[in-house]
């Protein structure tokens, strides 16, 4: 008798440690697999730049800097060897030219009421906005196994697997002064 | 879009004429209801005097007013008929293409059950499925439908005596919306009211993410939101891109100011929204005089509630690729 309790006892405490361990394995991953995905939409992003740069270089004579500086960070975010932490680096980098051209394109009206630019621009908001929800998509998972890693009493077997608390991934301050896209169009 | 200000005049003009007209009809049909009641009384009482005077059961007394009851509901039923039809043909519908020119109104359409069925809002198998009130239009570059629905399901119950019983049981009732959402996106979303967070906390939340019959729980990071609503869908980026952080704050205010309970889904494009409305809408009230300001704008003001859910929610913001 008492060794049948004994038993299902030893049973279910293995079924517990299982159960944390794949789900903490599980968090992990969608943490991994959240960062994919921005990495997915910064590459849409990458393949709009030549198009941008295409567009605005005929009417932008006094932007030469600007256009050429973007193509220099874009050749560099997709020639592949980079650290993560590099290439968020270089996206805001990206993201701030990104700005400057479209405070620029005010000075152009003719550039501005162009019906590729303005599908362009169209596509432009799309990615960013993608970007953004990716970027809450991660933030999400990693709240999530950040939980699990600091809470009773999945933190043991965390401690005991070496899983740590992952950064959330924040905008940084450059980033947010940049003029909003979105009222340009207005 | 027009507003309630201009109204004033519009009624002035426009609507006095169809409401003197509208108003000699109710009381004729009231005159006819009334007339067919008194007629139908008068021989129930006769019925019932000659059942007392041949002194059978007091029981025998329910059958003529059982049966009188009933003949007054369909004297009721047939006088007013074609008043409603002729109300909602010429106000309602006056009323709705003065709020936008383009919106077409149909008095007995209704949004499909197929559309119902396909926004996965409700899961329960529909027995009995009616609605009214169709309008459908275009609000700028945003494509709008709306009708009233009322779907149930029934369950059979016998009792001791061995008789069986129907019932009918709301799966939902209220108005039914549909719009062009103006981003694009392949998978499925759903926003509905939270009830198991409320009452359990985050013990709600992990059932939540236990229920076999939706999609993937997914959490954001709107507190506010999240305390309201519950999300899942396929896809967690592509939720969080079609619910920014903006329209979480705009379909919470539009939940504050409708105090109902609002599911929503976003499938094949469009927006689908049920909000769970108790009032028949567009509905003549026929024991009040019509030639009332206050009356008319109250239907006015139930066709802007939703054909406003347009700007409430943002949709002719059409920024992105979808146009």
């Amino acid at each position: 008798m008492e060794l049948i309790i004994l038993g299902v006892v030893v049973v279910l405490f293995i079924l517990v440690v299982v159960g944390m361990y794949n789900s903490l394995i599980g968090k992990k991953n969608d943490v991994e697999n959240a960062f994919a995905s921005i990495d997915t939409i910064l590459k849409k992003r990458y393949d709009l730049i030549p198009n941008l740069v295409a567009t605005v270089k005929k009417y932008m004579e006094h932007e030469r800097g600007l256009l050429e500086s973007i193509t220099t960070l874009r050749a560099r975010a997709v020639s592949g060897n980079i650290l993560p932490d590099e290439a968020i680096t270089i996206n805001n980098e990206i993201s701030k030219a990104m700005g400057g051209i479209m405070v620029a394109v005010e000075n152009y009206p003719d550039l501005k009421a162009s019906q590729n630019f303005m599908d362009l621009q169209r596509s432009l908001n799309e990615v960013e906005e993608q970007l953004s929800a990716a970027r809450r998509a991660f933030n999400a998972a990693v709240t999530t196994f950040n939980n699990a890693v600091e809470m009773f009493p999945t933190n043991i077997m965390a401690g005991m697997m070496h899983c740590s608390r992952r950064q959330l991934f924040e905008i940084p301050e450059t980033e947010r002064e940049n003029p909003d896209v979105k009222d340009l169009f207005a | 879009m027009k507003s309630i200000e201009n109204f004033r005049s519009y009624y002035n003009t426009e609507l006095q004429p169809i409401l003197k007209e509208l108003e000699e009809e109710r009381i004729g049909s009231m005159r006819k209801t009334g007339i067919g009641a008194t007629v139908i009384l008068g021989i129930a009482a006769i019925l019932a005097a000659f059942i007392l005077n041949a002194s059978l059961s007091p029981v025998a007394l329910l059958i003529p007013l059982v049966i009188g009851a009933a003949l007054v509901g369909g004297a009721w039923w047939l006088f007013t008929k074609d008043f409603k039809q002729h109300f909602k043909n010429s106000l309602i519908r006056q009323v709705i293409q003065y709020v936008d020119p383009s919106l077409a109104y149909t008095p007995a359409g209704k949004i499909s059950r197929y559309e119902f069925e396909s926004s996965t809002l409700f899961k329960h198998r529909i027995d009995r499925y009616r609605g009214e009130d169709l309008v459908d239009g275009q609000i700028d570059k945003t494509k709008i439908r709306f009708s009233e629905l009322h779907a149930e399901y029934k369950t059979t119950s016998t009792d001791s005596k061995g008789r069986r019983k129907t019932h009918w049981h709301t799966i939902f009732k209220g108005l039914f919306f549909i719009a062009d959402f103006n981003k694009h996106f392949h998978g499925r979303t759903v926003v509905l009211p939270d009830s198991a967070e409320k009452l359990f906390g985050r013990l709600g939340k992990k059932l939540q993410e236990w229920n076999l019959s939706r999609d993937d729980l997914i959490n954001m990071e709107d507190v506010d939101f999240e305390k309201e609503f519950v999300v899942y869908g396929t896809d967690q980026i592509e939720a969080r891109y079609i619910l920014s952080t903006a329209l979480m704050r705009r379909i919470l205010e539009f939940k504050r100011k409708m105090k109902v309970p609002v599911h929503m889904a976003f499938v094949n494009s469009d927006l689908y929204m049920a909000i769970s409305i108790k009032k028949n809408m567009f509905e003549p009230r026929l024991l009040r005089k019509i030639l009332d300001f206050e009356i008319v704008r109250d239907y006015l003001e139930d066709v802007i509630l939703a054909v406003g859910i347009v700007e409430d929610l943002n949709l002719n913001t059409r920024i992105w690729t979808k146009e």
